[in-house]
């Protein structure tokens, strides 16, 4: 009983824990700002147990803004793959969902997925701090989903 | 009993140096050495079951032991004023012809045959030191036999110096255990010139250019000591008429005494490397590493510390004691802070063998009962560890070339087992429950009282730690994934880097026992480090180590992580892919606070100190 | 046997109440900036997290110090709370913080490395002035125990005002707080990412986490000796105490190690000997 009570314990607490990184993979800034505004004072996302962590290694979600281009699409794999599992990515903004208005530019990839596989998209130019927090929800509970699926194919 | 033991102990010694000079086949030579290391460890052990003791032998082999005492002074005199003329040093000329002067002065004028005493006395301080030096003695030896043949190699000399070398290797022994098993003021000083003349010749073993000029002034600062100690003889001779070291450590300090206390010492300090004459030491480390291993750990700076150790009670509660205690701390402060700023190995052990001596001169100097014993206690455990961590260095040293830390970051890979055991020794120099930290416990427990002298042990303690535990934390800096292949040593290296660890980490579980056999019965000597305590701490403090071990080995079979670099991609592993796609080296290294931490600049500063500080102590006894 | 119980008691409880009031440091900081912040438990949602996600390690030793630095921590506390030598505490203590330096030490990042060395100077700065205080504890209760100081009649604060400001100041480097959070940050806003913890990921993490627990209730235990004469004016102590580390962490920037270093030598050495030197005099 012990045992299980620990168990739901840590499931809940995953969910009431979210550590972000952000990484700025060629935004034109714009997204950045939002993202940093949701943790001041009239957004505090704190409230959520949500902190900025600021390192791949400490994270859960990996906060994705920007095109990806050629040159530093290397260095997003690299910090997806440093995150221990349970994980989940956002891409937030037109660029980071698609590439936005520099899908057609000769050095952009075109968006995270083209990288790595992404739980949210987050539209929008600037992403609203209001969307990011949504898109922060959503991928909460991609991870609970992820989990059950885990468990699910543990117990095969 | 004990006459026999003396015999082996002082005597045998001085027969093996014989054979390895005399005898220069290279299987008997080792043969001797590991033979007179097992007979001396042997006769140790014996020790322990008839001390205390005294003994009066009146001859050897059938000559009378203080004529040969005697002649063999003059011999040693002799040989110091033939390197002073061979090197010309006017200084050491100078003083080989003042002692010279005062020795056949005070033999023919001054000594009057007196009552008879013991000439060798043994007690709980001489035993732990004979242990110390026979037990670390032999196992730094055996160690330096593979590794001589080795250093030889590598120098490509056309006849071997080994024979030489191991002569006075074990002649050194013989050495110290006489000095510390004497009770007589005359013998003391022949032994103690001994070990000057048996430095000298190590240290310059190999007779570079630098080997010969360190040696040389190792030579002076010690010949500087040696007369210090004769006068400081002949003036306590003059005022008590006798030789008898017993009786006038046990009539208890007079004021009449003072000024020859201090210059006794004055002589210590010098052999101790105490700060302003610590750049002998630090120049000993051109010699051969097992010489430095000797000489740091189970003789000659032990000489200097059990010097002031055993005249202690003369000058309890003087004026003289506090300076001595503040001297000591002053160099414990000092040295730790000049560790702080180096990168060479072999200098941070040096510096923190001058300053953890410092700390054993304070406790000397803090002159209760409870000090002496830590005082004590810290030459065992240092003696252990410091011995382990030089011939580690000397190991490591011949296989990567190098004895900068900077280039041991990540030895783990390289050298896994010596890479293990250096950062264990490390761990026990600085962390309870082991030796050198609960001794540094009793040092700083009983300083309480004595305002500068708790402040600068505060502070040298701290800085200590750092300088240690940086070391530590880089041999294990590692990201390799790749397997790592066994290391391969001899036996004889391997076995006395094992044997130093394994008695360091026993006797710090043995603590209770070991510290109420040192402290003997008396009051006020309650041993913080009880066994209910020592019990707690290694119940915690060991399932936690298991613990962490099955951590280690889970975290073997874990997901491995590279590095984190801000993601920059990694080709090659220890780089990073950077501009135009190049493979950039990632280069750590350590901050020496070089800014801050000078060591031509803060030497200065710290010798000017520590000059005062022995003025301080010498006037303290006007 | 009694203190061993204590221990056990206090080893169990400690990180109970070092996690709440990680919480409430937690809150009281947002409501400086005018946030509403977490709530009270979440550092049992974020240890519970991390243990609970997935091994990785860059080097195995790695795991070796997380262990080793909850032990020693848990093992200090536990000593306090048996009321024995304040030395053998601040000692262990030490064992616990040479291994977390070890632990970043053990990854060649130079985040981690930088934080290693700043780190150990925090070490520098601080082990001394602790030092400091527990002689002049010593010099106040003529022993070195803990339990020494709950037979005194008067709270020490009145004979020790100088040391008490010494431990605070020491206090504040030891749980990194601002100014001093020179190694290791624990908001994400520093320029060596999360210095000396940046390597250790997932449970390693959580034993980190509740080893800072043990620390912030040793620190208060400290604290609390000030006033070991009545429980209401220990818990005033303890609590004016942490409100005021909390408000110098919230309006001071971060320092360079070189100002902490000078600074702390200097003016901790001369307030702990103005005020050794009143006890020395008595
Ligand atoms: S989505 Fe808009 S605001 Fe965001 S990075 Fe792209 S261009 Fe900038």
């Amino acid at each position: 009983m012990p045992v299980s009570v620990i168990k739901d314990f840590i499931e809940k607490s995953r969910l009431k824990s979210p550590w972000l990184v952000h990484f700025d993979c060629g935004s034109c800034n714009g997204c950045d700002i939002e993202v940093l505004a949701c943790l001041t004072p009239l957004y505090d996302v704190e409230r959520f147990g949500i902190l900025n962590i600021g390192n791949p290694k400490h994270a859960d979600m990996l906060l994705v803004t920007g095109t990806v281009n050629h040159r530093n699409k290397k260095v997003l794999k690299n910090l997806y793959d440093q995150m221990p599992h349970p994980k989940v990515v956002l891409a937030l903004g037109a660029c980071g969902t698609s590439g936005g208005v520099f899908r057609e530019a000769y050095n952009v990839v075109g968006g995270v997925d083209k990288v790595i596989p992404v739980d949210v998209y987050v539209p929008g130019c600037a992403v609203k701090p209001e969307a990011i927090i949504d898109g922060v929800v959503t991928a909460l509970g991609r991870l609970a989903e992820k989990r059950a699926e885990a468990s699910a194919s543990a117990k095969e | 009993m004990p006459d026999t033991l003396l015999f082996l102990l002082i005597v045998v010694p001085f027969l093996a140096a014989l054979g390895c000079l005399l005898l220069r086949q290279e299987q008997l030579r080792s043969l001797i050495i590991i033979g007179t290391g097992g007979l001396l460890t042997l006769c140790a052990l014996m020790l322990m079951a008839s001390t205390p003791f005294s003994a009066a032998p009146k001859s050897i082999l059938g000559i009378s032991v203080s004529m040969l005492i005697q002649a063999a002074d003059f011999f040693l005199l002799g040989v110091i004023g033939y390197y002073g003329y061979k090197h010309r040093n006017l200084l050491i000329q100078g003083l080989a012809v003042l002692q010279f002067v005062l020795l056949a002065c005070f033999e023919t004028f001054m000594v009057a045959p007196g009552k008879e005493y013991a000439t060798f006395y043994g007690d709980t301080l001489s035993l732990v030191m004979v242990l110390v030096i026979c037990i670390v003695g032999s196992l730094i030896c055996i160690h330096a036999i593979p590794y001589m043949k080795e250093h030889e190699h590598h120098l490509q000399l056309e006849g071997s110096k080994q024979p030489r070398f191991f002569a006075i290797m074990v002649l050194f022994l013989g050495a110290m255990n006489g000095l510390v098993l004497t009770n007589d003021l005359s013998f003391f000083y022949f032994f103690f010139e001994l070990t000057t003349i048996c430095s000298f010749l190590l240290i310059g073993h190999d007779q570079t250019e630098i080997a010969e000029t360190n040696a040389v002034r190792a030579l002076w600062m010690n010949a500087l000591g040696g007369a210090a100690l004769l006068v400081g003889i002949m003036w306590i001779y003059s005022k008590t008429g006798t030789m008898d070291m017993q009786a006038i450590i046990s009539a208890g300090p007079k004021a009449a005494l003072l000024l020859p206390l201090a210059l006794l010492c004055f002589a210590g300090f010098t052999k101790a490397a105490q700060a302003p004459f610590q750049s002998w030491l630090l120049g000993a480390m051109v010699a051969p590493t097992p010489t430095s291993a000797l000489l740091h750990s189970s003789t000659m700076v032990k000489a200097g510390v059990y010097l002031v150790i055993r005249f202690a009670p003369a000058f309890a509660g003087t004026f003289l004691s506090l300076g001595v205690a503040l001297a000591g701390a002053f160099t414990f402060l000092a040295m730790a802070v000049l560790a702080m700023g180096q990168s060479n190995g072999k200098k941070i052990l040096a510096y923190s063998t001058v300053s953890n001596l410092g700390l054993i001169m304070a406790c000397a100097g803090i002159n209760t009962k409870a000090a002496i014993t830590a005082a004590i206690l810290l030459i065992i455990f240092h003696a252990l560890t410091k011995a382990l961590l030089f011939l580690c260095v000397g190991t490591i040293e011949q296989r990567i070339g190098s004895r900068d830390i900077e280039d041991m970051r990540g030895l783990l890979t390289a050298m896994p087992w010596t890479a293990v055991i250096l950062v264990a020794g490390i761990l026990t120099m600085i962390l309870p429950p082991f030796g050198m930290l609960l001794g540094k416990w009793v040092a700083i427990e009983s300083s309480s009282q004595q305002l500068f002298v708790i402040v600068m042990l505060a502070l040298g303690s701290a800085v200590t730690v750092a300088y240690w535990a940086r070391w530590a934390g880089q041999i294990m800096s590692v990201s390799s994934l790749g397997a790592r292949e066994p290391e391969l040593q001899p036996m004889l290296t391997r076995g006395p880097l094992a044997a130093l660890l394994g008695g360091a980490v026993l006797l710090s579980a043995l603590w209770p026992w070991v510290y109420n056999r040192v402290a003997g019965p008396g009051p006020g000597l309650a041993n913080p480090a009880s066994a209910a305590v020592m019990g707690f701490m290694i119940v915690v403090i060991g399932s936690g180590f298991l613990w962490a071990v099955n951590a280690m080995r889970q975290a073997r079979t874990a997901r491995m992580t590279r590095p984190y670099l801000c993601g920059a991609p990694e080709n090659v592993e220890g780089t990073y892919v950077g501009p135009i796609n190049q493979d950039m080296p990632v280069i750590l290294g350590n901050a020496y606070f070089t800014s801050l931490v000078t060591e031509d600049r803060l030497t200065c500063w710290v010798n000017m100190g520590a000059g005062l500080m022995l003025v301080l102590m010498i006037g303290g006894a006007l | 046997m009694k203190s061993l119980f204590l221990a056990l008691i206090g080893m169990a409880v400690a990180p109970v109440v070092g996690g709440l009031v990680s919480g409430l440091d937690r809150i009281l900081t947002a409501r400086c900036q005018s946030r509403k912040g977490p709530p009270l438990i979440q550092p049992f949602y974020d240890a519970a997290k991390l243990w609970g996600k997935e091994v990785t390690a860059t080097n195995p030793w790695q795991a070796f110090c997380a262990v080793m630095y909850l032990v020693a921590a848990a093992a200090s506390v536990g000593l306090l709370c048996a009321g024995s030598d304040l030395l053998l505490i601040f000692f262990v203590q030490a064992v616990g913080a040479v291994f977390l330096v070890m632990g970043a030490y053990a990854v060649p990042s130079p985040y981690s490395q930088i934080g290693a060395q700043r780190e150990l100077l925090q070490m520098v700065a601080y082990e001394p002035l602790i030092i400091l205080t527990i002689v002049g504890i010593r010099l106040m209760t003529g022993s070195f125990r803990v339990d020494a100081v709950f037979a005194l009649d008067q709270p020490l604060l009145f004979k020790l005002p100088l040391l008490f400001l010494v431990l605070g100041y020491a206090l504040t480097i030891k749980l990194r707080k601002s100014p001093f959070d020179i190694s290791a940050c624990h908001h994400a806003h520093q320029e060596i990412v999360r210095g000396v913890y940046t390597e250790f990921s997932g449970p390693y993490l959580a034993l980190i986490e509740i080893a800072h627990w043990y620390e912030v209730i040793l620190v208060l235990g400290l604290v609390s000796l000030f006033w070991a004469t009545s429980i209401a004016g220990m818990i005033l102590l303890v609590a004016a105490t942490y409100a005021a580390e909390i408000l110098v962490d919230n309006v001071s920037s971060r320092m360079t190690w070189r100002w902490m270093l000078g600074s702390v030598w200097l003016s901790g050495l001369v307030l702990s000997g103005i005020n050794l030197v009143w006890l020395y005099a008595r």
